[in-house]
């Protein structure tokens, strides 16, 4: 590269060109990747799991996270917390299975034994050590810094970034809160499957594509003239109608701290609650209730927000939550600068009838994921963007599109086709990667 | 009137080897007719407790198609506009060890071992694992009523992706 990344304003930004540029050593730089971990990784919010997958006392599910091995618990006394699953002693992993339900963990190396906060039960010796040798608790599992916001819980490497709640922002909480508003009791759960895949490419260029509406036709024509052939004879038949029409309703929008949102209108139907005439009448008796249900909640304005736009949200660095043609909850884990790990679960709300919950999978499989209609060729994408940005001259990537003329591009709103909400990320981006911004209150 | 006689072993054999090479020579088009109207192609996900009895209307599934979505696979994969298969991978799909599981008026059960190599670009992956087939006798054909692929893999880490049909 011949350049130091830690020398270089990697991302330019020129009003009067209306240009919005980054360089491309933030994609492959090994060095801008060790500054990422340390300023932006070790700093910020990062998700570890949802409320629903340790429904009970003893629950746990074990998570790895920037390299670091960590248990999500539901403790015996009923808290959720985290912890590392690495004994003090030796520093094997005290628990080997995925996920489960116990009431204490034996590390398997020597027999000490912690219970589910994480203390130091007995170290399996009659002799040895003096008795107050953990008196000052540093024989127990460390915690890390957990809080969360609707059931969603982050952890927190550094104990001085502002708390979650602050961190999310009002704009963001709101489309949580929108999201959880699906369910009439506020409860959301993860349905039982994962899609744990890779992708050989920069973690940014799946968070950019996460929420690119400027892609969907290049991309993904063939989804939507199968959606069309799927559709034909009913009243939704108009597929490429519709999305003539895309760059006219809603936005996509920075809201702060780097997180963004696309809220766009794609014809797919949403299990909540956008009904097509493809699915048949049983499902529509139960959308027009949940759509009654909320309207009489919040106004028809906040009902038709969470009912009929799809959201592409990114919770800066790594989360994804695509609340589309079903819920995502999509992890995007770097491991070098070029290549990527992705978790995707299922949100659903709890009580949708069981017709509903096997539309919302049906969904999902569709398009979403390693074999659906969609992910994969958003993967080709990234796969070929790393590989031949990789061997050519052009140092910049041109991140252009709608440039909104802002004092701070972290809040901003574009055409849904555009680039401003990438453009509020890079800038956070930026500006962690630099010090400039610590997040510390 | 139905032909419910079971299939044999040797049939099922010369079926499965005659549906690898539809796939290995990107055949899909003529694929997808081996399956029948009620079929379902299906794929459990890689952390599934119970990949045998597992339902994709209650679990998420890497894939899970009806017939109206096998033939919308088929047919998508065969245009270049499917850019996760463009160019096509080279593939060789492997099936061994297979063993008639059973027969009663739905049709006969199968379960097979495979292994299909996919070298797209540079790149060689391999996928693995169990197929659980129903098979029909449709007049003098046989047919898929129902597919499902078990890996015998944690996540696709290693394929990344999983575009080819199994």
């Amino acid at each position: 590269m011949g350049v130091s990344a830690s020398a270089l304003q990697l991302v330019q930004v020129d009003q009067q060109r209306k240009s919005f540029r980054i360089h491309r050593s933030a994609f492959k730089s090994g060095e801008v990747f060790e500054r990422e971990k340390e300023q932006i990784f070790s700093r910020c919010w990062l998700y570890l799991g949802h409320r629903s997958e340790i429904p009970n006392r003893g629950d746990f599910v074990c998570r790895s996270l920037m390299g670091r091995n960590l248990i999500f618990q539901h403790t015996r006394k009923g808290e959720v917390i985290a912890f590392y699953n690495a004994c003090t002693h030796r520093g094997a992993a005290v628990c080997w299975d995925k996920r489960g339900s116990k009431k204490t963990f034996t590390c398997r190396y020597h027999g000490w034994v912690f219970d589910t906060e994480g203390k130091l039960k007995s170290m399996n010796a009659e002799s040895g050590y003096p008795e107050d040798i953990n008196d000052d608790g540093h024989l127990n599992l460390p915690r890390v810094r957990l809080e969360q916001y609707g059931g969603l819980y982050f952890i927190n490497f550094s104990d001085q970034t502002i708390p979650l709640y602050d961190y999310l922002g009002d704009y963001m909480r709101g489309v949580i809160d929108a999201i959880n508003d699906q369910s009439a009791s506020g409860e959301m759960i993860i349905t039982p499957g994962e899609h744990a895949y890779s992708i050989n490419a920069n973690y940014k260029l799946l968070i950019e594509n996460s929420a690119d509406g400027y892609h969907l036709m290049p991309v993904h024509r063939t989804y939507l003239e199968f959606l069309a052939d799927r559709f034909a004879g009913s009243k939704d038949a108009d597929v490429a109608g519709t999305m003539k029409g895309f760059s006219a309703i809603g936005g996509a929008k920075a809201v702060g701290n780097g997180h963004y949102v696309l809220e766009s209108n794609v014809p797919t139907g949403r299990p909540v609650a956008s009904w097509i005439e493809p699915w048949g009448s049983v499902l529509k008796e139960e959308i027009d209730a949940t759509r009654a249900r909320l309207e009489q909640k919040y106004g028809k304005e906040r009902m038709e927000y969470i009912c009929e736009l799809q959201k592409n949200i990114v919770v800066f660095p790594n989360l994804v939550i695509n609340d589309i043609l079903a819920t995502t909850i999509r992890t995007v884990e770097p491991t070098s600068p070029g290549t990527m790990q992705v978790t995707a679960w299922c949100l659903a709300p709890v009580e949708e009838s069981a017709a509903m919950r096997a539309i919302r999978l049906d969904n999902f499989v569709s398009f979403l994921g390693p074999a659906g209609f969609g992910s994969p060729d958003d993967g080709s994408m990234l796969n070929s963007a790393q590989k031949s940005m990789s061997g050519s001259p052009t140092e910049w990537t041109e991140l252009s599109k709608d440039l909104q003329d802002v004092d701070d591009l972290r809040v901003a709103a574009g055409p849904p086709d555009g680039e401003t909400h990438m453009q509020g990320y890079w800038t956070q981006w930026d500006m962690m990667l630099r010090g400039a911004e610590t997040l510390e209150g | 009137m139905a032909n419910t006689n079971p299939i044999s072993r040797a049939e099922a054999e010369d079926f499965l080897y005659h549906e690898a090479e539809l796939l290995d020579n990107w055949a899909l088009l003529e694929w997808k007719d081996l399956y029948t109207e009620d079929s379902v192609y299906e794929v459990v996900s890689t952390d599934c407790d119970d990949p045998e009895n597992a339902d994709p209307t209650t679990s998420l599934f890497l894939l899970a198609d009806k017939k109206d979505r096998i033939d919308g696979r088929a047919v998508r994969l065969m245009k270049s506009a499917a850019h996760a298969e463009y160019p096509h991978s080279k593939t060789r799909h492997l099936y061994t060890n297979i063993r008639v599981a059973g027969h009663d008026r739905n049709g006969t059960r199968l379960k097979v071992n495979f292994l299909v190599h996919r070298t797209g670009g540079d790149i060689t992956t391999h996928f693995m694992g169990e197929l659980h087939y129903l098979l029909v006798r449709v007049g003098d054909a046989i047919k898929i009523r129902k597919k499902r692929g078990i890996l015998d893999l944690n996540s696709l880490n290693d394929a990344g992706q999983m575009t080819i049909i199994l």
